[in-house]
Protein backbone atom coordinates (compact mmCIF):
# COMPACT_ATOMS: atom_id res chain seq x y z
CA UNK A 1 0.00 0.00 0.00
CA UNK A 2 2.37 2.43 1.12
CA UNK A 3 4.22 1.57 -2.28
CA UNK A 4 1.23 3.28 -4.41
CA UNK A 5 2.10 6.87 -4.34
CA UNK A 6 5.64 6.08 -5.99
CA UNK A 7 4.29 3.85 -8.33
CA UNK A 8 2.17 6.94 -8.97
CA UNK A 9 4.78 9.00 -9.80
CA UNK A 10 7.16 6.79 -11.85
CA UNK A 11 4.23 6.05 -13.82
CA UNK A 12 3.38 9.91 -14.80
CA UNK A 13 6.72 10.66 -15.14
CA UNK A 14 8.06 7.37 -17.37
CA UNK A 15 5.16 6.55 -19.15
CA UNK A 16 3.04 10.12 -20.39
CA UNK A 17 5.67 11.88 -21.87
CA UNK A 18 3.71 13.59 -25.61
CA UNK A 19 1.68 16.20 -24.00
CA UNK A 20 0.75 17.34 -27.31
CA UNK A 21 -2.88 16.96 -27.62
CA UNK A 22 -3.26 16.33 -31.17
CA UNK A 23 -0.95 13.79 -31.03
CA UNK A 24 -2.58 11.90 -27.97
CA UNK A 25 -6.35 12.08 -29.98
CA UNK A 26 -4.65 9.97 -32.92
CA UNK A 27 -3.17 7.58 -30.48
CA UNK A 28 -6.40 7.03 -28.33
CA UNK A 29 -8.75 6.69 -31.46
CA UNK A 30 -10.88 9.49 -31.03
CA UNK A 31 -11.57 10.85 -34.25
CA UNK A 32 -13.03 7.55 -35.93
CA UNK A 33 -15.76 6.91 -33.22
CA UNK A 34 -16.46 10.64 -33.11
CA UNK A 35 -16.78 11.48 -37.11
CA UNK A 36 -19.67 9.96 -38.91
CA UNK A 37 -19.12 8.17 -42.26
CA UNK A 38 -18.57 11.01 -44.66
CA UNK A 39 -19.31 13.67 -41.95
CA UNK A 40 -17.30 16.58 -39.92
CA UNK A 41 -14.69 15.42 -38.04
CA UNK A 42 -15.11 14.88 -34.30
CA UNK A 43 -18.95 16.12 -34.77
CA UNK A 44 -20.35 12.77 -33.74
CA UNK A 45 -23.03 11.34 -35.58
CA UNK A 46 -21.44 7.41 -35.86
CA UNK A 47 -23.72 4.89 -35.21
CA UNK A 48 -22.96 1.76 -33.27
CA UNK A 49 -25.32 -1.46 -33.36
CA UNK A 50 -24.80 -3.63 -30.39
CA UNK A 51 -27.13 -6.06 -28.32
CA UNK A 52 -27.95 -3.26 -26.11
CA UNK A 53 -29.49 -0.90 -28.70
CA UNK A 54 -27.93 1.58 -31.50
CA UNK A 55 -25.79 4.18 -30.15
CA UNK A 56 -24.78 7.78 -31.32
CA UNK A 57 -21.62 8.98 -30.47
CA UNK A 58 -21.67 12.99 -29.77
CA UNK A 59 -20.30 16.02 -31.01
CA UNK A 60 -17.07 17.01 -29.70
CA UNK A 61 -16.07 19.80 -31.32
CA UNK A 62 -16.26 23.32 -29.26
CA UNK A 63 -19.32 24.36 -30.28
CA UNK A 64 -21.27 25.48 -26.79
CA UNK A 65 -24.61 24.35 -27.55
CA UNK A 66 -23.71 20.92 -29.68
CA UNK A 67 -20.83 20.24 -28.76
CA UNK A 68 -18.61 20.36 -25.61
CA UNK A 69 -17.55 24.58 -25.84
CA UNK A 70 -18.38 25.38 -22.42
CA UNK A 71 -16.82 22.21 -20.38
CA UNK A 72 -13.98 23.36 -18.35
CA UNK A 73 -11.10 20.92 -17.95
CA UNK A 74 -12.15 18.84 -15.14
CA UNK A 75 -15.38 18.21 -16.32
CA UNK A 76 -13.81 16.86 -19.82
CA UNK A 77 -11.04 14.59 -17.35
CA UNK A 78 -14.30 13.43 -15.26
CA UNK A 79 -16.27 12.17 -18.83
CA UNK A 80 -12.60 10.23 -19.85
CA UNK A 81 -11.76 8.78 -16.86
CA UNK A 82 -15.08 8.17 -14.93
CA UNK A 83 -17.68 8.05 -17.26
CA UNK A 84 -19.71 10.92 -15.56
CA UNK A 85 -20.71 13.73 -17.79
CA UNK A 86 -20.77 17.59 -16.38
CA UNK A 87 -24.44 17.40 -15.02
CA UNK A 88 -23.42 13.92 -12.97
CA UNK A 89 -25.41 11.83 -15.68
CA UNK A 90 -23.10 7.69 -16.06
CA UNK A 91 -21.93 7.10 -20.02
CA UNK A 92 -22.57 4.26 -21.58
CA UNK A 93 -19.23 2.05 -21.66
CA UNK A 94 -19.39 1.87 -25.77
CA UNK A 95 -17.56 5.42 -24.46
CA UNK A 96 -14.31 3.51 -23.40
CA UNK A 97 -13.63 5.16 -20.32
CA UNK A 98 -13.13 1.74 -18.29
CA UNK A 99 -9.76 2.19 -20.85
CA UNK A 100 -9.16 5.58 -21.17
CA UNK A 101 -9.37 6.23 -17.27
CA UNK A 102 -5.82 4.53 -17.09
CA UNK A 103 -4.78 7.88 -18.71
CA UNK A 104 -2.85 10.20 -16.89
CA UNK A 105 -5.01 13.53 -15.64
CA UNK A 106 -2.06 15.37 -17.52
CA UNK A 107 -3.08 13.44 -20.84
CA UNK A 108 -6.38 13.44 -20.42
CA UNK A 109 -6.08 17.75 -20.38
CA UNK A 110 -3.72 17.60 -22.89
CA UNK A 111 -6.82 15.93 -25.29
CA UNK A 112 -9.14 18.83 -23.88
CA UNK A 113 -6.83 21.69 -24.80
CA UNK A 114 -6.70 20.57 -28.51
CA UNK A 115 -10.17 19.92 -28.82
CA UNK A 116 -10.67 22.79 -27.70
CA UNK A 117 -9.21 24.90 -29.71
CA UNK A 118 -10.46 23.45 -32.92
CA UNK A 119 -13.04 25.42 -35.14
CA UNK A 120 -16.88 24.60 -33.58
CA UNK A 121 -18.87 23.03 -35.42
CA UNK A 122 -22.47 23.01 -34.77
CA UNK A 123 -24.32 19.46 -35.35
CA UNK A 124 -27.25 18.87 -32.97
CA UNK A 125 -26.42 15.21 -31.24
CA UNK A 126 -29.09 11.89 -31.84
CA UNK A 127 -30.54 10.00 -29.26
CA UNK A 128 -29.53 6.56 -28.83
CA UNK A 129 -32.11 4.43 -29.55
CA UNK A 130 -31.94 2.07 -26.87
CA UNK A 131 -32.97 -1.71 -26.22
CA UNK A 132 -36.65 -1.22 -24.25
CA UNK A 133 -35.06 -2.76 -20.70
CA UNK A 134 -31.57 -0.88 -20.78
CA UNK A 135 -32.03 3.18 -19.17
CA UNK A 136 -28.94 5.63 -18.29
CA UNK A 137 -29.81 5.40 -15.02
CA UNK A 138 -28.44 1.56 -14.62
CA UNK A 139 -24.93 2.73 -15.74
CA UNK A 140 -24.52 4.69 -12.15
CA UNK A 141 -24.74 0.93 -10.85
CA UNK A 142 -22.97 -0.99 -13.97
CA UNK A 143 -20.07 1.53 -12.96
CA UNK A 144 -20.62 1.10 -9.45
CA UNK A 145 -20.15 -2.82 -9.68
CA UNK A 146 -17.54 -2.85 -12.52
CA UNK A 147 -15.47 0.21 -12.62
CA UNK A 148 -12.12 -0.70 -12.09
CA UNK A 149 -10.62 1.55 -8.56
CA UNK A 150 -7.51 3.85 -10.08
CA UNK A 151 -4.93 2.07 -9.75
CA UNK A 152 -1.67 2.91 -10.93
CA UNK A 153 -0.68 0.59 -14.09
CA UNK A 154 2.16 -1.66 -13.53
CA UNK A 155 5.54 -1.01 -13.59
CA UNK A 156 8.56 -2.93 -14.72
CA UNK A 157 12.16 -1.58 -14.95
CA UNK A 158 12.32 -1.43 -18.94
CA UNK A 159 10.66 2.54 -19.52
CA UNK A 160 9.45 1.02 -23.36
CA UNK A 161 7.79 -2.32 -22.23
CA UNK A 162 5.69 0.88 -19.47
CA UNK A 163 5.12 3.33 -22.42
CA UNK A 164 4.11 -0.03 -24.46
CA UNK A 165 1.66 -1.02 -21.78
CA UNK A 166 0.82 2.70 -21.37
CA UNK A 167 0.00 3.24 -25.44
CA UNK A 168 -1.80 -0.37 -25.67
CA UNK A 169 -4.13 -0.20 -22.75
CA UNK A 170 -4.59 3.31 -21.87
CA UNK A 171 -4.85 5.32 -25.07
CA UNK A 172 -5.00 2.92 -27.90
CA UNK A 173 -7.51 0.67 -25.89
CA UNK A 174 -6.77 -2.44 -27.45
CA UNK A 175 -8.09 -4.63 -25.21
CA UNK A 176 -11.80 -2.63 -25.60
CA UNK A 177 -11.98 -4.94 -28.59
CA UNK A 178 -9.51 -8.00 -28.49
CA UNK A 179 -10.40 -8.79 -25.21
CA UNK A 180 -13.70 -10.79 -24.25
CA UNK A 181 -16.63 -9.43 -22.50
CA UNK A 182 -18.81 -11.33 -19.91
CA UNK A 183 -22.32 -11.68 -19.60
CA UNK A 184 -22.45 -7.74 -18.19
CA UNK A 185 -20.29 -6.64 -20.85
CA UNK A 186 -17.17 -6.38 -18.93
CA UNK A 187 -13.60 -7.09 -20.63
CA UNK A 188 -12.43 -10.40 -18.41
CA UNK A 189 -8.96 -9.26 -18.04
CA UNK A 190 -8.03 -11.17 -15.06
CA UNK A 191 -8.10 -14.30 -17.12
CA UNK A 192 -8.15 -13.75 -20.81
CA UNK A 193 -6.05 -10.48 -21.35
CA UNK A 194 -6.11 -9.58 -25.30
CA UNK A 195 -7.28 -13.16 -26.22
CA UNK A 196 -10.18 -12.30 -28.52
CA UNK A 197 -13.57 -11.80 -28.53
CA UNK A 198 -16.32 -14.21 -30.95
CA UNK A 199 -17.92 -10.87 -30.65
CA UNK A 200 -16.66 -7.31 -31.69
CA UNK A 201 -18.47 -4.39 -31.27
CA UNK A 202 -19.94 -4.58 -34.92
CA UNK A 203 -20.78 -8.30 -34.03
CA UNK A 204 -17.41 -9.95 -35.79
CA UNK A 205 -15.15 -12.04 -34.04
CA UNK A 206 -11.89 -10.37 -33.05
CA UNK A 207 -8.10 -11.71 -33.12
CA UNK A 208 -6.54 -13.39 -30.02
CA UNK A 209 -3.59 -10.66 -30.07
CA UNK A 210 -1.65 -12.61 -27.28
CA UNK A 211 1.84 -14.45 -27.49
CA UNK A 212 -0.03 -17.99 -28.11
CA UNK A 213 1.34 -19.65 -30.57
CA UNK A 214 -1.49 -20.93 -32.25
CA UNK A 215 -4.21 -18.91 -31.34
CA UNK A 216 -2.24 -15.79 -31.26
CA UNK A 217 0.46 -13.64 -32.60
CA UNK A 218 3.40 -15.51 -30.91
CA UNK A 219 5.10 -16.24 -34.15
CA UNK A 220 5.06 -12.79 -35.02
CA UNK A 221 8.40 -11.15 -34.17
CA UNK A 222 8.25 -7.52 -32.62
CA UNK A 223 9.72 -6.09 -35.89
CA UNK A 224 6.12 -7.59 -37.96
CA UNK A 225 4.05 -6.17 -35.35
CA UNK A 226 5.57 -3.21 -35.06
CA UNK A 227 5.18 -3.01 -39.19
CA UNK A 228 1.75 -4.29 -39.10
CA UNK A 229 0.67 -1.20 -36.65
CA UNK A 230 2.31 0.84 -39.24
CA UNK A 231 1.02 0.03 -42.38
CA UNK A 232 -2.07 -2.90 -41.55
CA UNK A 233 0.61 -5.59 -43.22
CA UNK A 234 -0.11 -8.92 -42.16
CA UNK A 235 2.74 -11.12 -42.38
CA UNK A 236 1.44 -13.56 -44.98
CA UNK A 237 1.49 -10.32 -47.20
CA UNK A 238 -2.25 -9.86 -46.68
CA UNK A 239 -3.34 -6.36 -44.98
CA UNK A 240 -6.05 -6.43 -42.07
CA UNK A 241 -9.61 -5.57 -42.76
CA UNK A 242 -12.73 -4.75 -40.77
CA UNK A 243 -12.39 -2.18 -37.72
CA UNK A 244 -8.85 -2.46 -37.51
CA UNK A 245 -8.45 -0.36 -40.81
CA UNK A 246 -9.82 2.34 -38.79
CA UNK A 247 -7.56 1.94 -35.66
CA UNK A 248 -4.35 1.85 -38.22
CA UNK A 249 -5.51 4.25 -40.42
CA UNK A 250 -6.45 6.84 -38.23
CA UNK A 251 -4.44 5.48 -34.82
CA UNK A 252 -1.49 3.66 -34.89
CA UNK A 253 -0.16 4.64 -38.61
CA UNK A 254 0.34 8.09 -36.79
CA UNK A 255 2.08 7.50 -34.01
CA UNK A 256 5.85 7.99 -34.01
CA UNK A 257 8.07 4.89 -34.89
CA UNK A 258 9.57 4.81 -31.11
CA UNK A 259 5.87 4.34 -29.73
CA UNK A 260 5.07 1.84 -32.48
CA UNK A 261 8.29 -0.32 -31.12
CA UNK A 262 7.10 -0.04 -27.20
CA UNK A 263 3.89 -1.24 -28.30
CA UNK A 264 5.26 -3.67 -30.04
CA UNK A 265 7.65 -4.49 -27.51
CA UNK A 266 4.77 -4.75 -24.68
CA UNK A 267 2.67 -6.86 -26.58
CA UNK A 268 5.44 -9.42 -27.39
CA UNK A 269 5.19 -9.63 -23.22
CA UNK A 270 1.76 -10.18 -23.17
CA UNK A 271 1.35 -13.93 -21.89
CA UNK A 272 -0.01 -16.18 -24.35
CA UNK A 273 -3.43 -17.15 -23.39
CA UNK A 274 -5.66 -19.52 -25.69
CA UNK A 275 -9.32 -17.96 -27.09
CA UNK A 276 -12.10 -18.69 -25.14
CA UNK B 1 -4.12 -42.15 -87.12
CA UNK B 2 -1.71 -40.10 -85.66
CA UNK B 3 -4.34 -36.87 -86.83
CA UNK B 4 -7.28 -39.04 -85.22
CA UNK B 5 -5.29 -38.70 -82.03
CA UNK B 6 -4.66 -35.44 -82.58
CA UNK B 7 -8.24 -34.64 -83.60
CA UNK B 8 -9.65 -36.33 -80.64
CA UNK B 9 -7.59 -34.92 -77.87
CA UNK B 10 -8.54 -31.34 -79.29
CA UNK B 11 -12.03 -32.12 -78.89
CA UNK B 12 -11.73 -33.03 -75.89
CA UNK B 13 -9.53 -30.05 -74.65
CA UNK B 14 -12.26 -28.03 -76.47
CA UNK B 15 -15.06 -29.57 -74.21
CA UNK B 16 -12.76 -29.31 -70.93
CA UNK B 17 -12.21 -25.55 -72.23
CA UNK B 18 -16.02 -24.80 -72.34
CA UNK B 19 -16.26 -26.17 -68.76
CA UNK B 20 -13.26 -23.96 -67.82
CA UNK B 21 -15.22 -20.76 -68.47
CA UNK B 22 -17.82 -21.44 -65.44
CA UNK B 23 -17.14 -18.53 -63.12
CA UNK B 24 -17.42 -20.34 -60.32
CA UNK B 25 -14.41 -21.89 -61.00
CA UNK B 26 -12.81 -18.51 -60.87
CA UNK B 27 -13.11 -18.65 -56.96
CA UNK B 28 -10.30 -20.53 -56.80
CA UNK B 29 -8.46 -19.59 -58.93
CA UNK B 30 -8.24 -16.12 -58.18
CA UNK B 31 -8.03 -16.68 -54.22
CA UNK B 32 -5.02 -18.59 -55.46
CA UNK B 33 -4.27 -15.75 -57.28
CA UNK B 34 -4.19 -13.65 -54.58
CA UNK B 35 -2.87 -15.89 -52.41
CA UNK B 36 0.38 -15.30 -55.01
CA UNK B 37 -0.35 -11.48 -55.03
CA UNK B 38 0.03 -11.87 -50.98
CA UNK B 39 3.43 -14.02 -51.10
CA UNK B 40 5.08 -11.76 -53.50
CA UNK B 41 4.20 -8.52 -51.35
CA UNK B 42 4.88 -10.37 -47.94
CA UNK B 43 8.78 -11.28 -49.48
CA UNK B 44 9.16 -8.01 -50.52
CA UNK B 45 8.28 -6.47 -47.56
CA UNK B 46 10.77 -8.51 -45.34
CA UNK B 47 13.19 -7.67 -47.81
CA UNK B 48 12.70 -3.68 -47.63
CA UNK B 49 12.65 -4.06 -43.71
CA UNK B 50 15.92 -5.81 -44.30
CA UNK B 51 15.34 -8.89 -42.79
CA UNK B 52 16.98 -10.86 -45.83
CA UNK B 53 19.37 -9.90 -48.80
CA UNK B 54 19.18 -12.49 -51.22
CA UNK B 55 20.77 -10.66 -54.23
CA UNK B 56 18.17 -10.07 -57.00
CA UNK B 57 15.31 -10.98 -55.04
CA UNK B 58 13.62 -7.74 -54.71
CA UNK B 59 13.24 -7.69 -58.48
CA UNK B 60 11.63 -10.93 -58.84
CA UNK B 61 8.81 -10.06 -56.56
CA UNK B 62 8.29 -6.76 -58.14
CA UNK B 63 7.82 -7.93 -61.56
CA UNK B 64 5.58 -10.75 -60.42
CA UNK B 65 3.58 -8.21 -58.51
CA UNK B 66 3.60 -5.89 -61.49
CA UNK B 67 2.05 -9.57 -63.70
CA UNK B 68 0.08 -10.48 -61.03
CA UNK B 69 -1.90 -7.60 -61.16
CA UNK B 70 -2.10 -6.81 -64.65
CA UNK B 71 -5.81 -7.40 -64.80
CA UNK B 72 -7.57 -7.91 -61.71
CA UNK B 73 -10.70 -7.38 -62.95
CA UNK B 74 -10.50 -10.15 -65.24
CA UNK B 75 -10.46 -12.67 -61.94
CA UNK B 76 -14.14 -11.63 -61.42
CA UNK B 77 -16.89 -12.81 -64.10
CA UNK B 78 -20.05 -11.88 -63.51
CA UNK B 79 -21.83 -14.46 -61.56
CA UNK B 80 -18.47 -15.81 -59.53
CA UNK B 81 -20.19 -14.51 -56.49
CA UNK B 82 -21.62 -17.55 -55.19
CA UNK B 83 -19.73 -20.41 -53.08
CA UNK B 84 -16.69 -19.97 -50.68
CA UNK B 85 -16.08 -16.44 -51.63
CA UNK B 86 -15.27 -12.98 -50.05
CA UNK B 87 -16.19 -11.53 -52.75
CA UNK B 88 -18.75 -8.59 -52.75
CA UNK B 89 -21.90 -8.44 -54.54
CA UNK B 90 -20.53 -4.64 -54.51
CA UNK B 91 -17.83 -5.43 -57.06
CA UNK B 92 -20.21 -6.14 -59.79
CA UNK B 93 -23.16 -3.84 -59.03
CA UNK B 94 -20.31 -0.81 -58.86
CA UNK B 95 -18.33 -2.51 -61.89
CA UNK B 96 -16.71 0.80 -62.81
CA UNK B 97 -15.38 1.33 -59.23
CA UNK B 98 -13.83 -2.37 -58.96
CA UNK B 99 -12.42 -2.00 -62.49
CA UNK B 100 -10.92 1.23 -61.01
CA UNK B 101 -9.88 -0.02 -57.94
CA UNK B 102 -7.86 -2.52 -60.21
CA UNK B 103 -6.36 -0.46 -62.63
CA UNK B 104 -4.91 1.63 -59.26
CA UNK B 105 -2.93 -1.54 -58.54
CA UNK B 106 -1.84 -2.18 -61.90
CA UNK B 107 -0.64 0.97 -62.10
CA UNK B 108 1.01 1.02 -58.13
CA UNK B 109 2.65 -2.68 -58.57
CA UNK B 110 3.90 -1.56 -62.17
CA UNK B 111 5.32 1.78 -60.62
CA UNK B 112 6.84 -0.28 -57.93
CA UNK B 113 8.75 -2.93 -60.58
CA UNK B 114 10.17 0.31 -62.68
CA UNK B 115 11.19 2.12 -58.82
CA UNK B 116 13.23 -1.33 -58.05
CA UNK B 117 14.60 -1.58 -61.78
CA UNK B 118 15.49 2.44 -60.78
CA UNK B 119 16.87 1.53 -57.65
CA UNK B 120 16.78 4.18 -55.77
CA UNK B 121 16.15 3.20 -52.00
CA UNK B 122 13.29 6.62 -51.18
CA UNK B 123 11.58 5.43 -54.70
CA UNK B 124 11.55 2.24 -53.83
CA UNK B 125 9.78 2.40 -50.44
CA UNK B 126 7.17 5.34 -51.50
CA UNK B 127 6.40 2.73 -54.17
CA UNK B 128 5.92 -0.14 -52.16
CA UNK B 129 3.65 1.78 -49.35
CA UNK B 130 1.56 2.84 -52.74
CA UNK B 131 1.10 -0.61 -53.53
CA UNK B 132 -0.41 -1.38 -50.40
CA UNK B 133 -2.31 1.60 -50.54
CA UNK B 134 -4.19 -0.16 -53.23
CA UNK B 135 -4.66 -3.66 -51.93
CA UNK B 136 -6.06 -2.28 -48.23
CA UNK B 137 -8.41 0.37 -50.63
CA UNK B 138 -9.96 -2.56 -52.95
CA UNK B 139 -10.34 -5.26 -49.86
CA UNK B 140 -12.19 -2.33 -47.93
CA UNK B 141 -14.85 -2.06 -50.22
CA UNK B 142 -14.70 -4.88 -52.55
CA UNK B 143 -13.87 -7.95 -49.75
CA UNK B 144 -16.10 -9.18 -46.94
CA UNK B 145 -14.48 -9.24 -43.46
CA UNK B 146 -13.21 -12.24 -41.66
CA UNK B 147 -15.48 -13.79 -39.94
C1 LIG C 1 -15.50 3.17 -29.40
C2 LIG C 1 -15.97 4.47 -29.77
C3 LIG C 1 -15.48 5.69 -29.00
C4 LIG C 1 -14.19 6.09 -28.78
C5 LIG C 1 -12.90 5.36 -29.19
C6 LIG C 1 -14.27 7.35 -28.12
N1 LIG C 1 -15.57 7.70 -27.89
FE1 LIG C 1 -16.21 9.37 -26.94
N2 LIG C 1 -18.09 8.60 -26.90
C7 LIG C 1 -18.52 7.52 -27.64
C8 LIG C 1 -19.95 7.33 -27.42
C9 LIG C 1 -20.83 6.26 -28.07
C10 LIG C 1 -20.35 8.34 -26.49
C11 LIG C 1 -21.74 8.54 -25.90
C12 LIG C 1 -21.81 7.86 -24.54
C13 LIG C 1 -23.14 8.03 -23.85
O1 LIG C 1 -24.03 8.69 -24.41
O2 LIG C 1 -23.32 7.48 -22.75
C14 LIG C 1 -19.15 9.13 -26.22
C15 LIG C 1 -19.12 10.24 -25.38
C16 LIG C 1 -18.05 11.11 -25.28
C17 LIG C 1 -18.08 12.37 -24.56
C18 LIG C 1 -19.26 12.97 -23.84
C19 LIG C 1 -19.85 14.04 -24.70
C20 LIG C 1 -21.13 14.61 -24.19
O3 LIG C 1 -21.71 15.44 -24.92
O4 LIG C 1 -21.59 14.26 -23.11
C21 LIG C 1 -16.82 12.93 -24.69
C22 LIG C 1 -16.36 14.25 -24.13
C23 LIG C 1 -16.04 12.02 -25.48
N3 LIG C 1 -16.80 10.94 -25.82
C24 LIG C 1 -14.72 12.26 -25.84
C25 LIG C 1 -13.90 11.27 -26.39
C26 LIG C 1 -12.47 11.41 -26.52
C27 LIG C 1 -11.66 12.63 -26.16
C28 LIG C 1 -12.02 10.23 -27.03
C29 LIG C 1 -10.58 9.80 -27.27
C30 LIG C 1 -9.72 9.93 -26.11
C31 LIG C 1 -13.19 9.37 -27.24
N4 LIG C 1 -14.31 10.05 -26.84
C32 LIG C 1 -13.15 8.11 -27.77
C33 LIG C 1 -17.74 6.70 -28.41
C34 LIG C 1 -16.35 6.71 -28.42
C1 LIG D 1 -12.46 -1.29 -32.78
C2 LIG D 1 -11.98 -2.60 -32.46
C3 LIG D 1 -10.47 -2.82 -32.40
C4 LIG D 1 -9.55 -2.10 -31.69
C5 LIG D 1 -9.77 -0.88 -30.79
C6 LIG D 1 -8.27 -2.73 -31.94
N1 LIG D 1 -8.41 -3.80 -32.79
FE1 LIG D 1 -6.91 -4.98 -33.52
N2 LIG D 1 -8.25 -5.98 -34.68
C7 LIG D 1 -9.62 -5.76 -34.69
C8 LIG D 1 -10.22 -6.65 -35.68
C9 LIG D 1 -11.71 -6.74 -35.99
C10 LIG D 1 -9.17 -7.38 -36.27
C11 LIG D 1 -9.28 -8.41 -37.39
C12 LIG D 1 -9.06 -7.69 -38.69
C13 LIG D 1 -9.37 -8.53 -39.91
O1 LIG D 1 -10.46 -9.11 -39.96
O2 LIG D 1 -8.54 -8.58 -40.82
C14 LIG D 1 -7.94 -6.94 -35.60
C15 LIG D 1 -6.67 -7.44 -35.90
C16 LIG D 1 -5.51 -7.12 -35.18
C17 LIG D 1 -4.23 -7.77 -35.36
C18 LIG D 1 -3.92 -8.89 -36.36
C19 LIG D 1 -4.14 -10.21 -35.69
C20 LIG D 1 -4.13 -11.37 -36.64
O3 LIG D 1 -3.85 -12.48 -36.17
O4 LIG D 1 -4.43 -11.19 -37.82
C21 LIG D 1 -3.36 -7.19 -34.46
C22 LIG D 1 -1.90 -7.55 -34.25
C23 LIG D 1 -4.10 -6.18 -33.74
N3 LIG D 1 -5.41 -6.16 -34.21
C24 LIG D 1 -3.57 -5.37 -32.76
C25 LIG D 1 -4.25 -4.32 -32.16
C26 LIG D 1 -3.65 -3.35 -31.27
C27 LIG D 1 -2.20 -3.35 -30.83
C28 LIG D 1 -4.63 -2.49 -30.92
C29 LIG D 1 -4.53 -1.25 -30.02
C30 LIG D 1 -3.70 -0.20 -30.55
C31 LIG D 1 -5.85 -2.91 -31.56
N4 LIG D 1 -5.59 -4.03 -32.31
C32 LIG D 1 -7.08 -2.28 -31.40
C33 LIG D 1 -10.32 -4.87 -33.91
C34 LIG D 1 -9.75 -3.89 -33.09
C1 LIG E 1 -9.46 -4.72 -57.33
C2 LIG E 1 -9.62 -5.26 -56.00
C3 LIG E 1 -8.43 -5.91 -55.31
C4 LIG E 1 -7.12 -5.51 -55.32
C5 LIG E 1 -6.51 -4.29 -56.00
C6 LIG E 1 -6.41 -6.45 -54.49
N1 LIG E 1 -7.25 -7.41 -54.01
FE1 LIG E 1 -6.73 -8.98 -52.84
N2 LIG E 1 -8.67 -9.62 -52.85
C7 LIG E 1 -9.73 -8.98 -53.45
C8 LIG E 1 -10.95 -9.72 -53.22
C9 LIG E 1 -12.34 -9.33 -53.69
C10 LIG E 1 -10.59 -10.86 -52.47
C11 LIG E 1 -11.53 -12.00 -52.01
C12 LIG E 1 -11.55 -13.03 -53.13
C13 LIG E 1 -12.46 -14.20 -52.84
O1 LIG E 1 -12.59 -14.62 -51.67
O2 LIG E 1 -13.04 -14.73 -53.81
C14 LIG E 1 -9.15 -10.75 -52.23
C15 LIG E 1 -8.40 -11.68 -51.52
C16 LIG E 1 -7.06 -11.53 -51.18
C17 LIG E 1 -6.31 -12.46 -50.37
C18 LIG E 1 -6.86 -13.72 -49.69
C19 LIG E 1 -6.77 -14.91 -50.62
C20 LIG E 1 -7.44 -16.14 -50.02
O3 LIG E 1 -8.54 -16.49 -50.43
O4 LIG E 1 -6.87 -16.71 -49.08
C21 LIG E 1 -5.01 -11.99 -50.29
C22 LIG E 1 -3.84 -12.63 -49.54
C23 LIG E 1 -4.97 -10.77 -51.06
N3 LIG E 1 -6.22 -10.52 -51.60
C24 LIG E 1 -3.84 -9.98 -51.22
C25 LIG E 1 -3.79 -8.83 -52.00
C26 LIG E 1 -2.63 -7.98 -52.13
C27 LIG E 1 -1.29 -8.19 -51.42
C28 LIG E 1 -2.96 -6.98 -52.98
C29 LIG E 1 -2.13 -5.80 -53.46
C30 LIG E 1 -0.90 -6.10 -54.13
C31 LIG E 1 -4.35 -7.19 -53.37
N4 LIG E 1 -4.82 -8.32 -52.76
C32 LIG E 1 -5.06 -6.36 -54.24
C33 LIG E 1 -9.68 -7.81 -54.18
C34 LIG E 1 -8.51 -7.11 -54.47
Amino acid sequence: MLRWPALVLLAAVSVAQATDGEYLLNAAGCVACHTAEGGRPLAGGRAFVTPYGTFYSPNITPDRETGIGTWSRAQFVAALKHGTSPDGVAYFPVFPYTSYRLMSDQDAGAIHDHLQSLEPYQQQNREHDLAWWLGRWMMKLWQWWNLDPLVPMPVTKDPMINRGRYLVDALGHCGECHTPRNWSGVMVRQSHYLAGSKQGPDGDAVPNITTDRSNGIGKWDADDLQYFLETGALPNGDYAGGLMTDVIDNSTSKLTAADRKAMAAYLKTVPAVATP
Amino acid sequence: MKTGAIAIAALLSLTSLAHADEPENFIKYRQSMMTAIGGHNGAASQILRGKVAPPGHLAMHANALRDLASDLAALFPEGSDFGETKAKAEIWSDWSGFEKAAGDSKTATAAFAEAVAGGDAGNIEAAFKQVGETCKGCHKTYREKDD
